[in-house]
């Protein structure tokens, strides 16, 4: 009988099926891959009583794609990311990301998916739209300002401090104009648009500065290719190689940028390494500058303070370290739970 | 017809093609990917040109990755996609020949 004809397609919900996982976590080992806990569904391809390929899916990234060695060259893998588009689509992603190895990456262009950025051997980034990052890119292109030393920050801003006011500041007085890009990702205590509010309000003093939403092309879950390397400490890099890369190749060209400015970091490991990441691979054509942090009663000013500041209601203690605007912010939503308490 | 929502139709099966649809303001975009390119090219892109003429599409993004199909396969996933990705309207079936 042909193999080819003989296999069927499930999709498996995560949440509502978890004991499904035992069977898919071991195929993904025999690839060489972990499962990622962010996936929250599951495309299978069953051949008889055996499973033989599977990709999963986490919002908008499809990640943990694998098939049965004695598959491979059947095209299933191109078969799996139909029924992935297809279910994603039911779901309302239609615009999707791709994270593998780079040896994968022709497998993956033949059946519909654009590389975008690629880090060394550990991992390349695609999306299945042959001209998405290029769109986005015109998009912020109409936004371009004149000007010799155009600088650039991104930052999440959970929730938006004295810290970051100051390094904007800095900032935008070192250059003709400076595009500050908020995190989009809906995955920090602040919502994007409490942040993207919080960060508008504490920037509207300042005549040289665009506040922009960020994208899937600024730190986000597609940047992120996490999954398909076991040492965390090479997942990082993977992940900060990509999206520096993506900033340096697209964004920065596309609106002029020459300086991107950082906070220095203290606290965080990982937006340390991110840090040092920037510096290598921005030099030479965007300068980085990194500015130490702001101190404000002996420590340095960090937006996770104020978080854990807030959830014991210390608003006074928070008052010293945040904005007016982030104040009034905050207390509007946040202190009602004390007269509740 | 207009292009309301993005929408897609056909596999990834050899003999078959995948065609992507989603909006676009005011152009209208057509990438093809296909196996047979070199020997098919002009071929395959005036029979996707025709059929979204026939069907009045005038903007949007299509994206067709073709793997080898027939003419009439071309056309008939290019209609399916085109129709799903559509605002609702009565479907005209002499112009889908």
């Amino acid at each position: 009988m042909d193999r080819h004809s003989a296999i069927d397609f499930r999709l498996t919900d995560v949440a509502k099926h978890p004991e499904r996982l035992s069977q898919i976590r071991y195929l993904l080992a025999d690839s060489g891959l972990g499962l990622d806990n962010d996936i929250t569904l599951f495309v299978e391809a069953w051949s008889g009583t055996q499973l033989v390929g599977c990709a999963g899916l986490a919002a908008n990234v499809i990640k943990c794609v694998a098939v049965d060695e004695q598959l491979r060259g059947a095209n299933l893998s191109a078969r799996l990311l139909a029924e992935v588009e297809n279910a994603a689509l039911v779901r309302g992603h239609f615009h999707l990301f791709l994270c593998t190895r780079p040896c994968n990456k022709e497998r993956f262009a033949r059946s519909g998916f654009w590389p975008i950025a690629q880090s060394g051997n550990n991992a390349v980034l695609l999306e299945n739209t042959p001209q998405g990052i290029e769109r986005y890119c015109r998009s912020l292109a109409a936004q371009r300002k004149c000007g010799e030393k155009i600088g650039a920050i991104v930052m999440n801003a959970n929730p938006f401090t004295l810290g970051h006011r100051h390094l904007v500041e800095q900032a935008a007085q070192q250059c003709d104009w400076l595009h500050l890009f908020v995190v989009r990702e809906d995955a920090s205590f602040f919502s994007f648009r409490d942040r993207l509010d919080m960060v508008r309000a504490g920037v509207a003093h300042l005549s040289n500065v665009s506040v922009h939403e960020g994208s899937q092309y600024i730190i986000s879950r597609a940047t992120f290719p996490a999954y398909f390397l076991k040492e965390s400490g090479k997942v990082q890099q993977a992940w900060s190689e990509i999206d520096v890369l993506i900033f340096r190749d697209f964004i920065a060209p596309a609106l002029g940028i020459t300086h991107r400015f950082i906070g220095s970091e203290p606290f965080c490991d990982i937006t340390r390494q991110y840090n040092q990441t920037l510096h290598q691979l921005l030099a030479p054509q965007i300068e980085v500058v990194e500015m130490p942090r702001i101190k404000a009663t002996g420590n340095a000013i960090s937006a996770s303070e104020v978080r854990r500041l807030l959830k014991t209601q210390q608003f006074s203690r928070i008052r010293e370290i945040v904005p007016e605007s982030t104040f009034a912010h905050l207390e509007a939503h946040y202190s009602a739970r004390a007269e509740v308490a | 017809m207009k292009i309301v929502r993005e929408a897609l139709a056909g596999t990834q099966e050899s003999s078959d093609l995948m065609v992507k649809i989603a909006p676009a303001d005011g152009e209208l975009e057509i990438v093809i990917h296909s196996e047979v390119i070199k020997q098919f090219g002009d071929q395959i892109r005036q029979v996707v040109n025709e059929t979204l003429h026939a069907l009045a599409v005038r903007q949007g993004l299509i994206i067709v990755e073709d793997k080898g199909a027939l003419d009439c396969v071309i056309r008939a996933r290019l209609q399916s996609a085109v129709l799903r990705a559509a605002e609702e309207q009565p479907i005209d079936w002499s112009k889908m020949s």
